[in-house]
């Protein structure tokens, strides 16, 4: 049975539209009718800008370029990304009134790419958590259950491609806030290495670790988009697997880990040695103060950008991020700089690993989605708060700046989705999406799309 | 190092040009009681573990740039 268009791939419906099987009218008009069947329930969307969607694909259909990577392709972006004309809220009461003046650089380049924007996404508050609870906008409920979280901090991102929304979506992740949403819902997330696509005109969480990232349906998707956001990138195509060396830590990323997901991830190491690949064990660094450091850095780093709305504004906030920013107050500078210096630690530690290996793969999360409204998940016997375990194998990557990218490998009993996520060497962004799109088209493995019906 | 009290974070607020946070919010740093935030005094006890590991003249991460 084929896919049906609201969940086919980039690659399929640039075929499409290419062959004038599909105009970027009738792509717009899918999505939008889906979007009022299931907008509500998904809570995907913030924001919708279906008119412009439609004028600007009214424009595609005129003269169609073949030569833009994106022509008519429908997109939506996390509500921190500037986007002329429309508010900018980060999901927030204190920026109800924040409408942007210009596009940010990833929306001008997607433009670029004739990409059309038909709205922007739900989210954590200011991209604070990972659950994506949103007191304002509700919590955005996962496709494959709905009585369970999408994750966050680009829940609604998530939710939008999930639910066949549109066609794919930009996030930030600055925890795993792409990668771990991605994950729980059955996409691909992709976060690329540090600075790689422009953060201008994205409302910043922490500066040291905030990343624009992508949530497409397959990895050759994530290339797409990769290559329309990235001015230099290489053309990405499916990379061998073959005498390719593959870093499995020894400690901390398979621990505490749910068992069907380490079933998954040792039936997909299984695959990648039949397919020539060395699969070699590499001692990680501890792990015992990551989080530690990284709350030293984002805190402050928070408090600072948000600074300039508390005076007047600061009742508006949500009660849970306004206690992280004031804890943001009570650290010393010494501490936020030590932090930083245990940063390049960490990033020295693993170049050095990336000397031996050429990946490095893991679980995306320990968890399968977990149920709305859990304050704490249990694995092996071990409880640790909902969003602490969501982000527990992707945070450590946003300190190093190492591009990753989680898929799909496995589907859980209880029907939700099971990812792994491959991380590479600083710049190695196309390698990595090569191996990845490789591992989607030989790994036989296919996640058919939630039943929404 | 002795255990976090009230009065420190209240004096950071008030002597230190801090946003005036609430009491209920320093209280809350201090001795949690909503769950809202926890873990202030843990997070505070493990930097104080980090600051005594030597990093010699190790730089704070900045950009990363290619070779």
């Amino acid at each position: 049975m084929s896919t049906p268009l609201a969940f086919a791939p980039i690659t399929e419906i640039n075929l499409r539209l290419r062959n004038g099987d599909l105009s970027a009218i009738e792509l717009i008009n899918l999505y939008t009718d889906r979007i009022e069947r299931f907008g509500e329930i998904s809570k995907a969307f913030i924001s919708l800008d279906t008119k412009s969607a439609l004028s600007k694909a009214e424009i595609i259909d005129e003269s169609f370029k073949d030569d833009l990577p994106l022509n008519g392709i429908p997109y939506a972006c996390k509500d921190l990304f500037d986007v002329k004309g429309l508010p900018t809220t980060a999901g927030s009461q204190v920026l109800q009134d924040n409408v942007a003046q210009q596009d940010a650089a990833a929306i001008k380049c997607m433009n670029q790419a004739g990409a059309i924007c038909i709205g922007k996404n739900n989210l954590h508050e200011f991209a604070y958590g990972a659950t994506g609870e949103n007191t304002l906008y509700g919590t955005v409920p996962n496709p494959y259950d709905q009585s369970r979280l999408a994750g966050g901090s680009s829940s609604g991102s998530a939710a939008a491609v999930g639910f066949g929304l549109c066609a794919a979506a930009l996030g930030t992740d600055t925890g795993g806030s792409v990668r771990a949403p991605a994950a729980l819902c059955g996409l691909v997330g992709f976060k690329p290495t540090f600075g790689r696509i422009s953060t201008q005109g994205v409302i910043p969480y922490s500066w040291t670790l905030d990343h624009v990232g992508t949530l497409t349906r397959s990895a050759a998707d994530a290339g797409i988009l990769f290559e329309a956001l990235v001015s230099q990138a290489r053309r990405i195509e499916p990379g061998s697997l073959n005498y390719l060396t593959i870093g499995i830590p020894e400690s901390f990323f398979f621990e505490g880990c749910d068992r069907e997901i380490l079933d998954s991830l040792e039936a997909l190491m299984n695959f990648l040695r039949l397919a020539g690949a060395n699969l070699k064990p590499i001692s990680m660094p501890s792990m015992e103060y990551t989080r530690t450091v990284s709350l030293t850095v984002q805190m402050p780093e928070a408090l600072s950008y948000h600074n300039r709305f508390l005076e007047q504004r600061g009742h508006l906030y949500s009660q849970d991020f306004r206690a992280g920013l004031a804890l943001g107050q009570c650290l010393l500078a010494e501490q936020y700089i030590r932090a930083k210096r245990f940063i390049e630690t960490y990033r020295n530690t693993i170049n050095s690993i990336f000397a031996e290996v050429d990946v490095i793969l893991t679980p995306a999360t320990p968890i399968i989605a977990p149920k709305i409204g859990a304050v704490e998940v249990t694995v092996d016997g071990s409880s640790e708060p909902a969003g602490n375990a969501i982000t527990r194998y992707t945070s450590f990557f946003n300190m190093t700046g190492h591009p990753a990218i989680t898929l799909p490998c496995g589907l859980h009993s209880e029907g939700l989705p099971i990812g792994a996520q491959l991380v590479g060497k600083h710049f190695g962004d196309e390698q990595l999406i090569d191996i990845a799109q490789q591992i989607e088209s030989d790994y036989d493995f296919e996640l058919r799309p939630p039943d929404l019906e | 190092m002795k255990k976090l009290d009230k009065q420190t974070l209240t004096g950071i607020r008030d002597q230190f040009g801090s946003y005036a946070w609430d009491d209920s919010e320093i209280s809350e740093l201090v001795d949690p009681k909503l769950g809202i935030i926890t873990g202030f005094q843990e997070l505070l006890d493990q930097l104080e573990v980090l600051r005594k590991i030597d990093l010699e003249a190790t730089p704070p991460a900045g950009d990363i740039f290619t070779k």
